[in-house]
């Protein structure tokens, strides 16, 4: 599965919470998601630190990439 | 094909521990290393592409070892990408991630119980760029039975020690590869109380045990741990990330520990382990070894465990008073691999 481009719905459903019910055992991806939750910052902000995000480790995010639609 | 600065041994990359003589030859020829070991051993090494920190404890492929000063623990990172070095003070320590190379990592020594230690135990996942260019390291340590000594890093471009200053080989790696950075934790939530605290820091005064309010100290000595070998347990997104108890003191109802907790994130102390060596055996021998270049474990695991002379397997690494990947831990072996 591709990633979403930028401006899909998505980003902004992780950035509001979708992201706490990703499955994975990749550790950064891990510790990203616990520093997003407790971050003060714009979901506008989170939305876009998460899609640079999965850019930057795609290759690595396979199984992760596969559940974004359902999150 | 190898950077200019890689020495490679016939089996691969070094990883392991050379004769000090044999080290400053690798310097001399303009190898980029990361090296640990004692202080005397380090002061003897001429300026060059290196980085340091002290410990004289390491996991070996034969088992746990205590060095003397003749030795240092050298991992080769000219033949894991291209290295650039820097040294940065406490109020510098987001350029850590800010200046690591975009397709790469920053291998990263801190000074143990410096103000760069707390700084970064503290803040280092919200610095900038900290899951784009991965921070993986350790902090350093020193020989526990030995009067006097202290935790040191080195900038080996100037062959210089420092005791609050943080020394950083950028490492670039080669097109088509990518950092992997792992942890190997033998402790799980012991599946009781869920644990808050109100304030990030190092000596938490006061928790919530499922939902009440309790002085910590008062909890951790009803609960049985004062003995300080079971950590806490914190979830991150379901990694099982380690704060461990370093001293209580019950007349000042003080408990002090190795890593800060964080307000909003559930811990729990780990559940007992009954066999450290197994237990790290079974994980190393189910944790993906391809790519592996570099590892720490902690000092905690190597003396609760009792690993001096015991094999665990995985690769071999220093020993030190905190592990860092992305941000610091206790009690965990953290493991670099590329892939």
């Amino acid at each position: 599965m591709s990633l979403p481009a930028q401006g899909s719905p998505v980003w902004g459903r992780l950035a509001n919470g979708g992201l706490s019910r990703l499955q994975t055992s990749h550790l950064g991806t891990q510790m990203l998601m616990k520093r997003l939750e407790l971050s003060p910052a714009p979901a506008s902000a989170k939305a876009t630190e998460i899609y640079n995000y999965f850019v930057k480790w795609e290759r690595s995010l396979a199984n992760e990439v596969a559940q974004l639609n359902r999150l | 094909m190898k950077s200019p600065s890689s020495i490679v041994s016939e089996g691969g990359a070094i990883n392991g521990l050379l004769p000090v003589d044999t080290v400053v030859d690798l310097i001399k020829a303009g190898a980029s290393l990361s090296l640990a070991g004692r202080k005397a051993a380090l002061d003897r090494l001429p300026a060059g592409n290196w980085i340091a920190g002290t410990s004289p404890y390491f996991m070996t492929a034969q088992g746990g070892r205590i060095v003397d000063d003749d030795v240092l623990f050298v991992t080769d990172l000219g033949a894991i990408g291209t290295v650039t070095f820097a040294t940065y003070e406490a109020h510098e320590l987001e350029r850590i991630s800010g200046e690591a190379p975009d397709n790469g990592l920053a291998l990263t020594i801190i000074p143990g119980g410096s103000a760069c230690h707390t700084e970064f135990a503290q803040n280092a996942a919200n610095y900038p760029m900290a899951f784009m260019r991965p921070t993986v390291g350790w902090i350093s340590g020193h020989d526990l039975e030995k009067e006097g000594h202290t935790p040191w890093v080195y900038d080996g471009q100037v062959a210089k020690a420092f005791p609050d200053r943080v020394a950083v080989a950028q490492v670039t790696l080669p097109d088509g590869e990518s950092p992997v950075i792992e942890i190997v934790n033998i402790f799980a939530p012991d599946g009781g109380d869920v644990i808050h605290f109100e304030e990030t820091g190092f000596t938490p005064e006061w928790c919530t045990v499922n939902g009440t309010r309790q002085r910590f100290c008062d909890y951790v000595l009803a609960r049985g741990r004062e003995g300080c070998d079971l950590p806490l347990v914190g979830n991150y997104g379901g990694a099982h990330v380690n704060a461990s108890l370093k001293t209580i003191d019950t007349e000042t109802g003080t408990v002090e520990l190795f890593a800060p907790v964080f307000p909003g994130v559930d811990y729990a102390f780990a559940a007992p382990v009954a066999d450290y060596a197994g237990d790290f055996r079974q994980a190393l021998a189910e944790h993906p070894t391809a790519g592996t270049v570099w590892s720490c474990n902690c000092i905690l695991n190597f003396m609760f465990g009792k690993l001096e002379g015991v094999a665990i397997g995985g690769a071999a690494g220093p020993v030190t008073f905190g592990e860092i990947a992305y941000q610091l831990l206790n009690q965990t072996m953290v493991v670099l691999r590329k892939e």
